[in-house]
């Protein structure tokens, strides 16, 4: 077993590996026990009803099946790239899901920097339990109060028209220009909390030393956070980034849904809501798959590639 | 170990065996799988009504109810031809009906077999029976409502009207309001004498919810200010038996409408946020009593009427007029109001039974059992004596009582609301036996309606010199013979509707919103935008009421 | 963190403004985060009808508890409650295993299957057949609908959790293998004696995001369980509660209704007594988790 620790170390010299894949597998048999199940099991339930995605090529009926129900080559597809609305949500699924990334990405890493600086325990579990619990509102509940206060005579109108910003109360709700932005802001203020666990985490396995090293050395505490704590979670950042990269497409359709209007239509209508909209809820049970069939190939490009600069930048990878 | 096992199996089945044996004459015990296109509670374990279908049929449910999107969970079924014994597929029974997923009902009624259900279905027959692909007659659900028994009971109005807020009428000394201008100029009037409440809160003069389904508030009334009642989205002319047929949003006579709703924007009457605000907010605002004026359907804000009488707010609460355009709107063409429609069969609406269920004749058995008085009684008013009591021949509730078949905890344990909400039903007037002349519903009993009204209301009423809220408008018209053409089923036509539907919900506002100058070129641009779509809707429209309404008139 | 010798530290001017600064930045993010809570505390204990009004703050106008009755006086709740709870832990449990195990087997750089493994399991993260084949898998080849197991089986793994947390395995110590290694120890046996022990904070982490997706989790009761009145589970039983009461709030009003106001409850209330009944059990919960991922490990001993 160590032979193979050290060869993984010293790079192996490829001749070797290609005669030896099946033995240096048979000696990794343990680890094949602990991974092959699951990977059957991925095989099965993701892979399995993947035939589904033919239907994106048939007019189907759930009467008729999959083997009944008519060819239509690439119609589907056709009528939603022709269609300007569906070109219009493709622009806010991504815009959205920008605004969402970088908004979500800086907050929650910002948090948990603020929160690791926390030298009183009891405080920081605090500051972290409380503002964790918005994750448990119902999106419902959230936008309904994000309407409220950002009605025209909400909060926040009220707060501009006292500080004499505007003369008229602006009107966030009902002019698409602020959309996008107020999505981004409530999904901040939604999930902040909830997110920043996963780097709160990921910073508890930082080695204390290197803090100590690091003010042994002189380093101040922006220092400190800037060459010690930005690096011990750099590769989670660096992964949690590929990830999202690949899921630009979803935009998701709830907050869109309850926070937008007809008025502001051509901002909020994302491809899900689309899809909610012309497919599932009347049938066209075609359309609705190729567009998922155009989510997941723009995904997996975008992953492969938000990869592969990774790689070349030698940071960590997701593959 | 074997015999332990098969020892016990044999146990168990003799056990199973013995309630069967013991309950001798009566019918073998069943459980029937329910599915309930709408969302609902799980009775109770102790529930009594239940207790006694149990008792007298043998039969036990097992609901099964909406939680997600219908047509999804219709289309699951489908796909899996995993069917209830009843198949409620709600808005979408057409789903169910073109899958063949149920079954011609007609095989077991009869005049002769089941006398009670083909009574309650004779009188619409021609509407509910229709011809298959092979012109054999066919019945595959008997509508839940929508077939009452008696004159038609229209005490308020229930659907579409404008709606004011009583205290307007007041303060402008009860006035009678016939035409849209009147309605929005004592609207204009009270506000610009009245501009905010007690409290100083600002009143908005007229408030236009657009929340998604709930645009109709939006894009429906032109139809009623035309004189007709509600079609959705087509004016239908049934002065003939062409029924000629059309979209109205796209017509010269809808734009006088947005026209005026331009001008209140402009003087204030209309808030901007009214586009934006979601239903709760809307609720919020009609609760709080600021808003005094509205185009909707009266149950869909019930909700705030309850809030406003809790907090004593009567004067805030709303009456139904039934404004139409002024001649001058429509080259002096005269208009003659309908809001109220005849009664209407809930058409496709309700239980159906399904291709897999076992069960088809002892359940139409059932039904036509249950349509007799007693369980009739049941069902709509209860227990006597525990829901409610009976004095001098008249069926009366006390408060305690009415209020509790409000209460959807009571209802779990005392009502058997999944399952008679969509079967068939007794509505209207109780026409013979001892309780002849009481309504079956105890929300239309005299009593009870009038028992319970406040004060303001009896006043307001008084100074009206009417006796119920329905006097504000016209009582009833026929209904048309192709029914109320909201029900047609448009899914051939299902993007293009849609198309239709985002574009009145995308430009109506801006058209209502858009500087006076620039209106007549907005309205014409919205017209140009809408019209394919419009005339693909509105021709399938034309077509479909021409098949319906055949179906009636072809039979007399 | 107590280890740092504030003695030979040098003084910065930061060391004294930032801690200050910082909390009042928090304090104030406090506020913020937890405005939107308390609110839903105080509609869930408001009289439903007086709700509707809206503007309501931090504390009820109209005291009632009757939106909580409305839920918990049904029985069905503490039978979805139980089958909820049984879940929740089968899930957890069952992802922790094997998804702890994978992360491990991925994130040796020598297994001649980790890069294969890692892209078939990375693209499920991407790709979805849509919900009819899905439904399909499940309910006709596996016969899985109707039965208890539909919970648990289809939800034994998780894609992003494997990544979480080989990601954090891969920062520990490479020398920690290495050495267990050259002890003979095997792979099993180097994971869970010394890798799956350390993993504790990624591992808190990772259950509190299993437990409360499946906590949290409807959907499957909807697709797979909704006849079964015996399996269903408790945010199901709440979600159908709210879709009740918004529907009796919609329903068609007869005459009465409309003049005599009634003491119902009204969506408004449910859905906030709602979030806060399914919310508590996590809150107590939580604790126990949180301490892993807030409080760390003392790593540095291990290395030393």
């Amino acid at each position: 077993m160590s032979t193979i620790g050290k060869r993984s170390t010293g790079g192996a010299v490829i001749p070797v590996r290609k005669r030896s894949f099946f033995r240096t597998l048979g000696s990794q048999w343990q680890l094949m026990l602990m991974s092959v199940p699951i990977f059957l099991y991925v095989l099965l339930f993701n892979y399995g009803p993947m035939w589904g995605w033919i239907t994106a090529f048939q007019d189907y009926k759930p009467k008729l099946g999959l083997f009944n129900s008519p060819w239509v080559g690439w119609k589907n597809f056709e009528w939603l790239f022709g269609r300007e609305d569906f070109l219009n949500s493709i622009r806010n699924t991504l815009a959205m899901s920008v605004i969402n990334l970088v908004f979500g990405t800086v907050s929650s890493i910002l948090l948990a920097i603020l929160l690791n600086e926390v030298r009183v325990r009891a405080f920081k579990r605090t500051v972290q339990t409380v503002t964790y619990l918005p994750h448990f509102l119902s999106m419902v509940i959230v936008v309904g109060m994000a309407q409220n206060i950002f009605a025209s005579n909400g909060a926040i109108n009220q707060m501009i028209l006292s500080l004499g910003m505007a003369k008229e109360p602006v009107f966030f709700l009902g002019e698409g220009k602020y959309f996008w932005w107020l999505v981004g802001v409530i999904n901040v203020w939604k999930e902040v909390g909830w997110n920043t666990i996963i780097y709160i985490s990921a910073m508890t396995s930082i080695d204390p030393s290197l803090y100590e090293a690091a003010s042994i050395d002189g380093a101040g505490r922006f220092q400190r956070i800037l060459h010690v704590t930005l690096p011990g979670i750099k590769s989670t950042f660096v992964i949690l980034l590929i990830m999202n990269i690949g899921h630009l497409m979803e935009a998701g359709f709830e907050i869109q849904y309850l926070l937008g209007s007809s008025v502001v239509m051509d901002w909020s209508q994302t491809i899900d809501v689309f899809v909610l909209q012309y497919g599932i809820s009347k049938q066209q049970y075609g359309v609705a798959t190729a567009a998922g069939l155009f989510k997941s190939v723009v995904a997996i490009v975008l992953l492969v590639a938000a990869n592969s600069i990774a790689k070349k930048l030698d940071e960590a990878t997701l593959i | 170990m074997k015999k332990v096992i098969s020892f016990l199996l044999a146990l168990a089945m003799v056990l199973a065996l013995v309630p069967a044996v013991m309950a001798e004459g009566a019918p073998e015990p069943i459980t029937l799988t329910v599915f309930r296109g709408d969302p609902g509670d799980q009775p109770a374990d102790d529930n009594k009504i239940y207790k006694l279908i149990e008792e007298e049929f043998g039969v036990k449910f097992e609901f099964e109810f909406l939680a997600g999107d219908l047509d999804e969970t219709l289309g699951l079924k489908i796909a899996n031809e995993d069917y209830p014994d009843l198949f409620d597929g709600g808005n979408s029974a057409d789903l169910l009906i073109s899958n063949g997923a149920l079954i011609n009902l007609l095989d077991y009624i009869s005049p002769e077999k089941t006398p009670r259900l083909w009574a309650h279905i004779e009188p619409q027959k021609a509407r509910l029976i229709e011809k298959d692909a092979d012109g054999n007659d066919v019945l595959y659900i008997i509508p839940n409502y929508g077939l009452p028994d008696g004159p038609q009971i229209a005490l308020t109005v229930g659907g579409p009207a404008f709606f004011i807020q009583k205290q307007v009428l007041e303060w402008a000394g009860y006035p009678t309001i016939k035409t849209i201008d009147e309605y929005f100029k004592v609207l204009e009037d009270f506000i610009t004498a009245n501009p905010t409440d007690e409290n100083g809160t600002p009143y908005t003069g007229f408030a236009i919810l657009c929340e998604d389904w709930r645009h109709f508030c939006l894009i429906n009334p032109v139809q009623h200010l035309m004189g007709r009642p509600n079609d959705g989205e087509v004016l239908v002319d049934v002065s003939n038996t062409d029924f000629h047929t059309e979209t109205f949003i796209d017509k010269p006579y809808a734009k006088p409408y947005y026209k005026k709703l331009n001008d209140l924007f402009h003087k204030g009457l209309i808030n901007k946020d009214t586009f934006v605000m979601n239903y709760d907010q809307y609720i919020a605002a009609l609760s709080s009593g600021t808003i005094l004026g509205m185009f909707d359907q009266a149950w869909d804000f019930g909700n705030a009427t309850s809030a406003l009488n809790a907090a004593g707010m009567y004067k805030n609460t709303f009456v139904a007029l039934g404004p139409v355009y002024d001649p001058a709107d429509v080259d002096g063409k005269e208009i003659e109001e309908h809001y109220l429609n005849g009664s209407l069969p809930n058409v496709r609406r309700g239980f159906g039974i399904s291709v897999n269920s076992p069960y088809a004749e002892r359940i139409v058995n059932m039904w036509e059992e249950m349509l007799s008085d007693k369980w009739q009684l049941i069902f709509n008013w209860g227990i006597e004596g525990e829901d409610y009591y009976v004095e001098n021949g008249r069926l009366l509730m006390t408060e305690e009582q009415y209020n509790n078949t409000q209460d959807n905890t009571w209802i779990m344990h005392n009502k058997a609301r999944a399952f008679f909400e969509s079967s068939p039903k007794k509505q209207g007037w109780i026409m013979d036996g001892e309780f002849k002349g009481n309504c079956w519903e105890p929300g239309n009993q005299d009593e009870i309606v009038f028992g319970l009204m406040n004060d303001y209301d009896k006043k307001f009423l008084e100074a009206y010199g009417f006796s119920k809220f329905a006097d504000f408008v016209n009582p009833p018209i026929e209904l048309a013979p192709y029914g109320e053409a909201w029900q047609i089923d448009y899914t051939p036509v299902e993007i293009e509707h849609q198309d239709f539907l985002n574009i009145q919900d995308k430009r109506l506002p801006e058209i209502i919103m858009c500087d006076p100058a620039e209106f007549d070129a907005k309205w014409d641009a919205f017209v140009e935008e809408i019209t394919p779509s419009a005339t693909a809707f509105g021709n399938y429209m034309q077509e479909a009421i021409l098949k319906e309404a055949q179906k009636v008139l072809g039979n007399e | 963190m107590t280890a740092i010798p504030v003695k030979k530290r040098k003084t910065h001017r930061h060391d004294v403004v930032f801690p200050v600064v910082n909390t009042i930045l928090l304090i104030l993010l406090m506020f913020i985060t937890l405005y939107p809570v308390l609110n839903t505390v105080a509609y869930s204990f408001n009289d439903g009808t007086d709700a509707l009004r809206g503007g309501i703050g931090l504390t009820p106008r109209v005291f009632s508890t009757k939106s909580y009755a409305a839920i918990l006086e049904d029985q069905a709740v503490y039978q979805a409650a139980w089958i909820s709870a049984s879940k929740t832990v089968l899930i957890t449990l069952l992802n922790l295993f094997w998804t702890g195990m994978l992360a491990y087997t991925l994130s040796r750089r020598e297994y001649v299957l980790r890069k294969l493994i890692t892209t078939v399991l990375v693209l499920t993260m991407y790709i979805n057949a849509g919900l009819i084949p899905n439904y399909l898998l499940i309910t006709r080849t596996l016969g899985l609908g109707k039965s208890y197991w539909v919970y648990i089986i289809p939800t034994m793994f998780s894609c992003f959790n494997m990544i979480v947390i080989r990601t954090y395995i891969a920062g520990l110590p490479d020398a920690l293998v290495e050495s267990a290694r050259i002890d003979g120890a095997g792979d099993i046996r180097v994971y869970w004696q010394i890798i799956f022990p350390l993993c504790m904070p990624v591992m808190a982490t990772v259950a509190l995001f299993v437990a409360v997706g499946s906590w949290n989790s409807w959907f499957d009761t909807y697709l797979y369980c909704g006849g079964q009145k015996q399996l269903h589970s408790l945010q199901y039983l709440l979600k159908m509660k709210l879709a009740t009461t918004q529907a009796s709030a919609n329903a068609a009003k007869t005459s009465v209704d409309a003049i005599k106001s009634t003491t119902q409850t009204t969506p408004i209330t449910i859905r906030c007594a709602i979030t806060v009944v399914s919310t508590v059990p996590i809150l107590v919960v939580y604790p126990f988790l949180q301490k892993y991922f807030v409080t760390g490990m003392a790593l540095g001993a291990v290395k030393g």
